[in-house]
């Protein structure tokens, strides 16, 4: 049977070896095989040390005074950190864009323009919490009521007159947040001060009560094997599940050509359909299978420590299926659908990329771990924050529609390849000749237009 | 052409290879350089973090202009037609590795001076510890290429150690790639000692196995 003979043919290759030995030390190195080290503890009352963790929270009171303290020092330096897609950026703005910038600030304090723009200038930030401002050349420090107090040496000689930048007593908090919203677009997005990332401004301790909350979630939710297996899906996708499987597809493809072997092939009964689809089949179920294996290991680790508690035996093959195979399918397909177009490992280069830059977007905020582009989603709770339960089921359409549109867009790329291979067989395409032949001929045209 | 027997053609022989196997890495390589300023910050940035965007991005050329030094002898009809001639393969792969680790290394020094023309607090140190990252990565899939012989099964441990790279932080010791960003400037020594093994190690390894073919 052709579908038991396409997967011995890639379990026995020494890309499936390299593949295999990947997984197991990416997992290793992340700890996964070690989970029972990491148990799920109820909370007591007095915590670790008085404290049940922290957990962000959107609370105007606390949001606003500590946005505006980091706005006003990085617009002193003009030097803002954005993260537009992940990575960190320094943005400078041009004259006009930080008038534009005053203008918020002088909405937000109450202050005019003119005043931010002539005052506040080499702000120097000494610290998270412990920032000494400078304004024209004075000191601004904090005051216990989080307000910045500036005096001028000049006026210290004789009456010490103090600017004082806070937020405006009557401004609302929607208002607010629209005028942070205004910020961050003068900045290109994806800085501290987009609506979706000022909740990082306030920080709140656990009470006893809420972490009681998370630990009965991961109790009746998770059932807390689904929190280990989550943990095992995340470190999986990212390290190893959303790129390694293109190789064992450009390298299967391959095989037939560097055998020399495609011309015999064309000529077999089989039809493009079947023999696509069984490969595609063959290579998601031989990256899945060791998946699916470790995933039990490690989750089998943890099982021994909740005797008689209430767990889900299944939860390390439903977050396989439904978190990690979506991405091995798009990884599959990608590596099938170039390397049948252009008959090169173009597709290598083309998912390294992608997840060269989707491991590198790290989890800066909960929503953007579950994106719908996301290659690999994130959650990287473990058991000692309860698994973060809530964030998930938060954000459970969200990854729903992540995982659904990476498997349609695997199932359209077959569909292609499916098309391409059959062009091939009948003479219609010829793979990467046909590219080469059309850059040339367009190269000819554009030769003869000049001539 | 009309080269006599004892002068061996190093320059044609480059020339040559440059047209026919390598321009496409080396196209690849600066596209990679041009996309780094785009999804990186590249103006402005004190030592450690302007050492970032040269570790985790530029240090990848290395790979994609080291990893195919062995790719068209895989193919066994140039194999054959190549070991019929007078010259050694190992010349002109020695040939390609030179050139190859030129092209990195002045896409290094290009990119550092771009950042330092943008107000990054640059020092020469960080051309040479970023010189060791890509030489490590390249290194790492020329042996692989080599020892199994497929250029496509080499790019998988250099991407592998990268990620490992990205989990485990500086638990890699000596080893760890992103160390300059950390201030640590002397696990690029071992890096690079690293490479140039593995590179010693790969091109032994293709002269005894065409020994005992």
């Amino acid at each position: 049977m052709l579908f038991v003979r396409e997967i011995k043919k890639i379990v026995k290759s020494i890309p499936y070896l390299i593949f295999v030995a990947a997984i197991i030390i990416g997992l290793y190195s992340q700890g996964v095989f070690r989970f029972d080290k990491d148990p799920l503890q109820e909370p007591q009352p007095g915590g670790v040390n008085g404290s049940y963790g922290y957990r962000y929270d959107e609370i105007p009171q606390m949001v606003m005074p500590s946005a505006l303290r980091n706005l006003l020092s990085e617009f002193s330096n003009n030097n803002y950190t954005t993260y537009p897609i992940g990575f960190m950026k320094h943005v400078k703005l041009g004259e006009g864009e930080q008038e534009g910038m005053a203008e918020i600030l002088s909405e937000i304090t109450g202050s005019s323009k003119e005043t931010i723009l002539r005052e506040v200038v080499g702000i120097d930030s000494a610290g998270s919490d412990n920032y000494t401002f400078q304004i024209g050349g004075d000191n601004m420090q904090q005051g216990e009521d989080g307000n910045f107090t500036i005096g001028s040496d000049a006026k210290q000689h004789n009456e010490p007159e103090k600017l004082t930048f806070a937020v405006r007593d009557d401004l609302e908090y929607s208002r607010f947040r629209e005028l942070m919203k205004q910020a961050d677009d003068l900045l290109g997005g994806g800085s501290k001060y987009a609506p979706d990332s000022l909740s990082q401004y306030g920080t709140v301790p656990l009470t006893y009560e809420e972490a009681k909350e998370r630990y009965k979630l991961a109790l009746n939710s998770d059932q807390i094997t689904g929190g280990y297996a989550r943990l095992f899906s995340d470190y999986a996708g990212a390290m190893v599940l959303s790129v390694l499987p293109v190789f064992l597809a450009v390298i299967l493809c391959m095989k037939d050509q560097r055998a020399k072997m495609e011309a015999l092939i064309y000529t077999k009964k089989m039809s493009g359909v079947k023999l696509t689809l069984i490969r595609y089949a063959a290579l998601v179920i031989a990256a899945m299978l060791p998946v699916v294996i470790l995933s039990y290991l490690s989750n089998m680790v943890v099982w021994g420590s909740y005797s008689g508690m209430r767990l889900d035996y299944l939860a390390p093959l439903k977050y396989d299926l439904g978190w990690l195979m979506p991405s091995v399918m798009i990884s599959t397909a990608i590596g099938m659908f170039l390397t049948e177009l252009t008959d090169t490992p173009i597709a290598v280069a083309v998912q390294g990329l992608w997840w060269m830059f989707d491991i590198n977007l790290g989890i800066k905020t909960v929503h953007s771990g579950y994106s719908l582009f996301r290659l690999a989603p994130r959650h990287n709770v473990g058991a000692k924050a309860w698994f973060k339960t809530q964030d998930y089921l938060d954000y459970f359409q969200n990854l729903m529609q992540n995982r659904f549109l990476m498997a349609g867009i695997s199932l359209l790329l077959v569909i292609f390849t499916i098309l391409i291979y059959e062009a091939k067989r009948k003479g219609k395409f010829g793979g990467n000749e046909s590219i080469k032949r059309v850059f040339s001929n367009f190269r000819n045209r554009k030769n003869q237009s000049q001539a | 052409m009309n080269q006599s027997k004892g002068c061996f053609p190093t320059l044609e022989i480059a020339k040559i290879n440059l047209k026919h196997n390598s321009l496409m890495s080396i196209f690849v390589a600066g596209i990679l350089c041009l996309l780094v300023p785009l999804l990186i910050g590249t103006a402005n940035l004190d030592r450690n973090a302007a050492a970032m965007p040269l570790e985790m991005f530029v240090s990848l050329i290395g790979i994609v202009l080291l990893t195919p030094v062995f790719q068209p002898e895989q193919n066994e009809e140039i194999n054959d037609l190549v070991s019929s001639k007078y010259f050694s393969t190992e010349k002109v792969y020695l040939i390609r590795i030179v050139y190859s680790a030129v092209a990195a290394i002045l896409l290094i020094v290009a990119f550092t001076v771009y950042m330092k023309i943008r107000s990054c607090d640059m020092a020469p140190v960080m051309v040479l510890g970023t010189v060791a990252d890509a030489v490590f990565l390249g290194a790492m899939g020329m042996l692989t290429s080599a020892l199994t012989g497929n250029t496509v099964i080499g790019y998988m441990p250099p991407l592998l150690y990268y990620a490992l790279n990205i989990g485990m932080g500086p638990k890699l010791g000596s080893f760890y790639l992103f160390s300059m960003a950390i201030g640590n400037y002397k696990a690029k020594i071992w890096l690079f000692a690293m490479g140039v093994l593995m590179i010693a190690g790969s091109l032994l390894y293709q002269k005894l196995r065409k020994r005992t073919i």
